[in-house]
């Protein structure tokens, strides 16, 4: 079974192409993460998933159902947080709740469900004077109205404080348990990683990577780095280093040498340094952080991984996108967002810690 | 059952509406001061209080003015309103069709409206009860029904202008337009086409009159008065103005159901 089946869906706006030749899969019981710059027709293809927005080519189906032609039977079993929505001022949540309840001629309880979000205090307020993250809360309510096969959050843990996106992370996780599907787009990291099964990243409205966090994270980054703390970091210890199969590039900062390598050269690496008579006094990894990863392909030049599609040109926005984001300098696949720079402080000698380079080691 | 629901919500979102409980106030009051201020003075005037005041003072002024007004209050931003603000995505994304939204959000502001016209007309009659008149009750509370109907046929126009309109500032000009040409020119404007078809006209069976007189009570607020007008007489749907009659009813279902099936037509299209 299917959960949502796209095949070769492009969709053309008056000035734009917002998604091209998109083939995406998600099957039931997954969790999906949608990830992918803002303009890059993530929220585009969410409107064809629910019929708001009709694919210029191309099908989209939903539940093993057409998006067009059986939209009011999809949303029967589908939940959805939508983005950008707004809630009706006049209403109260308690209303707001009832309200989907009818229209999904469900039997839940309205109250049980705003206990869930966490608005049971406000039920009788007006929504109109709810906080952003409240609404949002109530929106979700509303998805879990009538326990659905597949809920679509778009953008879920906008406006959520890290308490509130954490709740959201355990209802996704509940939902999932549960025997639902869960298709949500994000570009807070992070909620992808600790629920996800498996991610998509999108960029100008083609699907340029698919996989599981690993997966992705294997393709990327083959590499890790390692961070040794030793007694006497002298260059001679470097070389050392530098001298080991699969080591690519030996920074040294105070008393820690940074070396980029292999995954499987790490344990190398310690017995070259112990065999050359070096104290190791600690060492630890530092994984790609996903951010890394999310940059290396929306901004890099994407990377075939393992179920690639292709690798997506330059040109094409969302209709609400404003400058086109695909034209920026291209950031290397091992960028680091830490706080150890690699490649370009040779010759550094204004030696403030962080720069101080050791690899040609000219002080 | 989708559809329902809609109008319930509709129906519970609109009658908190601000503006519409000021112009029904308004309009209230303003019936009211009428109802005093032309209070018959003698005692032979008592008997044809109620429906002289409602046929000569508060239909031509007040009913055939206020309420379409109300009305498009009500119904301009019906569709365009949510789309443009965004409330539309969380409609549509529950289980309804996009003809759901439309004609449920012509039942839930429309029977919003007639509520509001029934409430609006409970001060005046207060104030009839009050004065040393003879108060027609049935002719007083058939009059509230035909002035309600007007109401909802007003809130159905306005709401498939709504539908078609992909921004609220189209909505609201297409809402004006309704209201300065059903209030203000549409005797000028079909009298002018009239004249300038009569070469088309004159060979057809029907004479010119009658196609006047059609023409006039296809305007709602028209046909609503001819209407009250009979039924003020009792004569209603009987005597020598039944064609005419059944022309007026005839066209308000038209008014009801035809602009949200047109407005319908485009937003069913439309990517939203």
């Amino acid at each position: 079974m299917t959960a949502i089946e796209l095949r070769g869906v492009t969709k053309e706006f008056a000035d734009v192409t917002a998604v091209r030749d998109l083939d995406l899969t998600v099957e039931e019981g997954e969790v999906y993460g949608f990830l992918g710059p803002n303009g890059a027709g993530k929220s585009t293809t969410i409107d064809m998933l629910l019929d708001l927005v009709r694919p210029t080519e191309g099908t989209v189906r939903v539940l093993e159902q057409d998006a067009t032609d059986d939209g009011v039977e999809i949303r029967q079993r589908t939940g959805v947080l939508p983005d950008g929505f707004t809630v009706y001022d006049r209403l109260s949540g308690r209303q707001h709740v009832e309200f989907a309840v009818r229209s999904k001629q469900a039997g839940d309880d309205p109250d049980a469900l705003l206990e869930r979000v966490g608005l049971l205090d406000d039920a009788d307020r007006k929504a109109g004077g709810y906080s952003k993250g409240m609404r949002q809360r109530l929106v979700l309510a509303m998805a879990l109205v009538g326990d659905p096969d597949l809920l679509i959050l778009d953008e879920p843990s906008s406006g959520l404080d890290p308490a509130g996106a954490k709740e959201m992370r355990e209802i996704v996780r509940a939902e999932s348990e549960r025997g639902a599907t869960v298709f949500f787009s994000s570009h807070v990291l992070e909620q992808v990683d600790a629920v996800c099964d498996r991610v998509g990243i999108l960029r100008d409205g083609q699907l340029i990577a698919q996989d599981s966090v690993e997966g992705l994270r294997d393709a990327v980054g083959g590499e890790e780095k390692l961070e040794i703390v030793v007694s006497d970091p002298s260059d001679e210890a470097a070389e050392t280093v530098r001298a080991v199969d699969g080591v690519s590039q030996v920074n040294r900062d105070d008393e820690t040498l940074v070396v980029s390598c292999a995954d499987d050269a790490k344990t190398r690496v310690i017995g070259a340094l112990e065999d050359s008579g070096v104290v190791v006094r600690d060492f630890h990894t530092r994984e790609a952080s996903l951010e890394d990863l999310f940059l290396a392909y929306t901004e890099g030049d994407a990377v075939a991984s393992t179920n690639a599609n292709g690798s997506g040109d330059s040109g094409t926005r969302d209709r609400d996108g404003g400058s086109d984001e695909s034209d920026t300098a291209d950031v290397p696949i091992d960028a680091d967002t830490g706080d150890t720079t690699a490649d370009d402080n040779t010759g550094d000698t204004t030696a403030d810690g962080d720069d101080a380079a050791a690899e040609e080691g000219d002080r | 059952m989708s559809l329902v629901a809609i109008a319930e919500k509709d129906f519970q979102d609109t009658v908190r509406s601000r503006g519409m409980i000021a112009l029904v106030a308004l309009f209230s009051i303003l019936v009211a001061v009428f109802a005093y201020l032309v209070r018959p003075e003698g005692q032979g005037g008592e008997e044809f209080a109620t429906e002289i005041l409602l046929s000569f003072f508060v239909g031509p002024f007040l009913v055939t003015t206020l309420i379409p007004l109300v009305a498009v209050v009500v119904g301009y931003n019906a569709v365009s309103g949510e789309r443009e603000s965004g409330s539309l995505k969380l409609l549509l994304s529950l289980p309804h069709s996009r003809a759901d939204v439309v004609f449920g959000k012509v039942v839930g502001r429309g029977a919003a409206l007639a509520l509001a016209v029934f409430a609006g007309f409970l001060l005046p009659a207060l104030v009839l009860i009050l004065l040393p008149v003879s108060f027609n009750a049935g002719a007083y509370l058939g009059y509230t029904v035909f002035a309600g109907a007007l109401g909802v046929v007003f809130v159905a126009i306005a709401v498939g202008c709504s539908a078609a309109a992909a921004t609220q500032r189209r909505a609201l000009i297409f809402g004006v337009s309704i209201y300065v040409l059903f209030v203000l020119f549409w005797s000028a404007l079909t009298g002018q086409i009239l004249d300038a078809a009569s070469p088309i006209v004159d060979p057809l069976p029907a004479s010119a009159d009658q196609i006047r007189t059609f023409l006039e009570v296809a305007n709602p607020t028209t046909g609503i008065e001819v209407l009250t007008g009979a039924f003020l007489g009792e004569q209603l749907f009987r005597g020598d103005a039944l064609n005419q009659q059944i022309s007026a009813v005839s066209m308000l279902v038209f008014w009801t159901i035809a602009p949200p099936l047109l407005g319908l037509w485009k937003f069913d299209v439309d990517d939203l």
